[in-house]
């Protein structure tokens, strides 16, 4: 058993104060950091087998009411501290107990809780594969106004623009097809039409923490999850109300040649986000509203949103809990591809420059959860995630589409015995798409999944798990899956864990991807349907290592072997086709069409060492993946992957200071698609440079000044650096923003 | 040693290298090489010009041909110019063809056989293509700033590929 090195004060002072004739107690009392005695704010405070809690305030303080009488365990958990539980806490029917908690940091959060590897919470050094958290504080203080941009210092992570990819998993293809599942709570969150990740749509501001598992996941979680899983968790509602508020200002600076300088006004990058939170009874309740305005540094890519979230909890007992939570975002967005040339990077081609995406994106989503027993935990959840979007060309309606996607999961965990806990589960999806681009097709799926996490000791812990997938398409015949995992980890000592797993992942082609037809107004390729495409799949191996030398280091080190078949890849080529379906004639051009082409295998290593320094002031994280992407096909390098990854940062802490600074090195891309180049046609689009990217940032704690607030200044691309992540799309330039948010 | 190796990362990170730049102002254009297949050429009297053809229109027509050289500005060019011949009797030549921004679609080499310039008299000989058979032509885009390289040719007089018009 892991030692509790935690050091807690528990008072326990019941109040002679009667609350009438209620059959609930209450609970209150504050949460400390153990060496400071500072408040710990937004620690989770729970009994355990229950939905009964709260999360600290401003001033650490936490008041649970509506709590029946009898003994419990306490469990309190906070990122950046020891998870501990208070055994033995005793509520009186219509008493108000007092406890007051100390909890000890960790800075080095080798050791956080995760759910998203078993669908379930355990400690990270429990699961058998890779997994990276980015919390709350890490967003806020990067100022990350979209997913995609959190998940660029996460190591093995590169983001291509749209499209996000886990230890070489995706190439390019503009975001279409994810090889990588955004969960949001749990539930898939890829849109209907095309299987992309909406980055813009996840709510930021109330992200408690993403997890992001690496390797194949479709044992657990289905179609799309073959490079890994994102799973964006959101806040919880605090005890006592709570206005929340994020402003920032960021201002381009000028481009490092003047060639690339086209505006001549200062180009701003602007935002706004208010929450409000708090609990009434067994109501607890998060509403937020955002606003963001960026400019751009490059012409017609400016974009306007709104964003809109709210989330509603219901415990209906202490053992049932409700939970509802809706989100929306209306935004304006220049429709840029690509550059004209390099001698003119931040100005798109003419084809260019009058379009307009606006899209409205939205989900709303319902979940329930039942402690039945202690030993059986029920939960139902259920997404409908809608995407309307069109394109305008000078005024002139291009492409319109509306997909709409209805996914439930129906999961139990149950602990069969003190070695082993089960977690089966059914699930299902509805898709629904009307496009002018991908036609009118439905699609239906459905799923069940079982696993096993037995412990054949106190050292060894064993998960075996399969799920089969039922998936069909519009008119196309169906097709199934069935995909297994294995993972073991040992555990010899308290800061040693060894794992090894085995896993399967598969995705099922997108209906855009099946479907879709265009002669582009951007570009001078058609765009062809291929409803013959099969699924992608994947195997994937990993053995690791995670150690920590006292609380000082810790060191992790995974070896990993990815094979892949049936790739589904964008060809561009010139051949004969139909311009239009029913058109009697064929007519030769260049065109792009999706085609099952590509078996790879992709192999690596990837290491991750933190650091504390200096106790408590200064820390550094280096992350470092080599990866080795072999297209088996025509035993090249894959297109699209760099083959070195090092992302390095630092932090450091005093009083009320906070500085932090990332490192980021992605090695040259070797492989592009030059007939992309050549036929769309992308000027100069062969043109990249290795990515070297330095961000630096710091911020001040107004809280000494009797204010609850922080300000923080942060500079992005310090070196202001040129490069490309995307074919032919200059990265930002150098950015300052200036940010204020605060707590009332 | 650890003040040494921040030293030389920060260094390192500091450094010239700052990415991507935009390229020398050139002239816009294309080039690359012509290679002529050996023993292939025809009798002298029947190249009373050999030209390198950059056409902005395709498919062809033996309306459209005129229309595009004689227009203005015109949609097609030649080079190395209307009265000049490219080498004869070389196994192959550089060319640096300088030409207005836009898309020219249709890229080869042209010969003229007659003193008359009509459409009889013309034929296409080479052609910037894919490797198919016959091969298609690949249209090379040409913007402000851009001079395209590698545009490689083959001519075999003996095989043309299919005349346009």
């Amino acid at each position: 058993m892991r030692k509790l090195s935690i050091h807690i004060v528990l008072i326990l002072a019941w109040s002679t104060a009667t609350l009438g004739q209620t059959i609930y107690g209450t609970l209150e009392g504050t949460v400390k950091d153990s060496e400071t005695s500072q408040p710990v704010v937004g620690a989770n405070v729970t009994l355990r087998s229950s939905f009964i809690g709260a999360a600290s305030d401003s001033g650490g303080r936490f008041r649970i009411t509506r709590i029946p009488a009898g003994t419990y365990s306490l469990v309190v958990s906070m990122l950046g501290y020891q998870r501990t539980t208070v055994e033995g806490v005793r509520v009186v029917r219509g008493q108000v107990g007092s406890i007051e908690i100390s909890m000890r940091p960790v800075p080095l959060q080798s050791d956080p809780v995760i759910i998203t590897a078993n669908k379930r919470e355990q400690s990270l050094q429990e699961v058998p594969v890779s997994v990276a958290t980015v919390t709350a504080r890490m967003i806020a203080d990067r100022n990350n106004v979209t997913l995609d941009d959190a998940l660029r210092y996460v190591p093995g992570v590169n983001v291509l623009s749209d499209q996000v990819n886990i230890r070489g998993s995706s190439g390019y293809s503009r975001g279409v097809g994810s090889r990588v599942l955004v969960l949001l709570d749990g539930l898939p969150y890829i849109t209907g039409d095309t299987g992309e990740i909406n980055w813009e749509s996840i709510p930021m501001f109330e992200v408690d923490r993403l997890e992001v598992v690496k390797g194949a996941g479709s044992a657990l979680y289905g179609s799309s999850a073959l490079g890994g899983v994102i799973n964006v968790i959101t806040k919880e509602s605090p005890s006592t109300p709570e206005l929340r508020f994020r402003a920032f200002s960021g201002l381009y600076d000028k481009p490092r040649y003047s060639e690339w300088d086209w505006s001549p006004k200062p180009r701003f990058n602007s935002g706004l986000v208010m929450s409000y939170a708090g609990k009434s009874g067994a109501l607890s309740y998060l509403v937020s509203a955002g606003r963001t305005v960026d400019e751009s540094y490059r012409e017609n890519d400016t974009y306007h949103r709104w964003s809109l979230f709210a989330k509603v909890k219901y415990d209906l007992s202490s053992t049932q809990s409700l939970t509802i939570s809706s989100n929306y975002i209306d935004r304006s967005h220049g429709n840029y591809f690509w550059w004209k040339s390099l001698a003119e990077a931040t100005r798109p081609p003419e084809s260019q420059l009058n379009g307009v995406v606006n899209s409205h994106r939205g989900n709303i989503s319902l979940a329930y959860k039942e402690f039945i027993s202690d030993k059986l935990f029920f939960t139902a959840k259920a997404i409908y995630f809608g995407n309307f979007w069109r394109d305008d060309s000078s005024g002139r309606v291009n492409n319109v589409s509306a997909s709409h996607l209805f996914s439930f999961d129906v999961q139990a965990t149950y602990d069969l015995n003190s070695s082993n806990v089960l977690t089966f589960g059914v699930a299902g999806n509805y898709d629904k798409v009307e496009a002018n681009l991908f036609g009118s097709h439905p699609g239906v799926g459905a799923a069940a999944y079982a696993q096993d996490e037995a412990s054949l000791s106190t050292e060894v812990k064993l998960t075996a798990g399969v799920r089969f997938d039922w998936q069909k398409v519009s008119v196309l015949a169906s097709t199934a899956q069935l995909n297994p995992k294995l993972g073991v980890v040992y555990m010899p000592d308290s800061e040693t864990s060894v794992r090894a797993s085995f896993g399967s992942g598969f995705r099922y082609p997108a209906i855009g991807e099946l479907y879709i037809e265009s002669n582009t107004n951007v570009s001078a390729v058609a765009v062809l349907p291929n409803a013959d495409l099969k699924p992608e799949t994947s195997i994937s191996y990993e053995v690791g290592i995670n150690r920590s030398f006292g609380q000082r280091v810790s060191i992790d080190l995974a070896l990993y072997n990815n094979d892949f078949r049936n790739l589904i890849e964008p060809i561009v080529e010139i051949k004969q086709y139909h311009p239009y379906p029913s058109s009697p004639i064929e007519v030769e051009g260049p065109v792009i069409q999706f085609e099952n082409v590509t078996k790879a295998r992709i192999q690596g290593l990837e290491t991750v060492l933190r650091v504390e320094w200096w106790k408590r002031f200064f820390s550094t994280d280096i992350g470092y993946t080599y990866t080795w992407p072999l297209d088996l096909a025509d035993h090249t390098i894959l297109k699209f992957r760099p083959r070195h990854l090092l992302y390095g940062s630092g932090m450091f802490t005093w009083n009320h200071l906070r500085a932090s600074a990332d490192a980021r090195y992605l090695s040259r891309i070797e492989r592009i698609d030059d007939n992309l180049v050549r036929l769309a046609p992308i000027v100069n689009g062969d043109q990249r440079v290795a990515i070297k990217i330095v961000d630096v940032r710091a911020s001040y704690d107004l809280i000494g000044l009797g204010l609850p607030a922080r300000v923080g200044l942060n500079i992005n691309n310090l070196l202001n650096y040129s490069y490309v992540e995307l074919l032919g799309n200059l990265g930002p330039v150098r950015t300052y923003y200036l940010t204020i948010e605060g707590m009332f | 040693m650890k003040k040494l190796l921040l030293a030389a990362i920060v260094m390192s990170l500091l450094s010239c290298d700052h990415g991507l730049e935009p390229p020398p102002s050139v002239q816009p254009g294309f080039g690359g090489t012509i290679y002529f297949e050996k023993g292939t050429w025809p009798a002298s009297d029947s190249l009373v010009n050999l030209w390198l053809f950059a056409s902005q229109l395709y498919p062809l027509d033996s309306a459209k041909i005129f229309t595009g050289l004689f227009s203005n500005p015109p949609a097609i060019y030649l080079y190395p110019a209307t009265d000049k011949n490219l080498p004869l009797f070389v196994d192959s030549v550089s060319f640096a063809f300088n030409v207005p921004p836009g898309t020219y679609k249709y890229v080869g080499v042209l010969q003229h056989s007659a003193n008359d310039i009509n459409a009889s008299s013309l034929r296409v000989v080479g052609l910037y293509g894919t490797n198919d058979s016959p091969p298609l032509p690949i249209p090379i885009i040409v913007s402000d700033f851009n001079f395209v390289s590698g545009v490689n040719i083959r001519v075999n007089f003996r095989k043309p590929p299919p005349s346009p018009f």
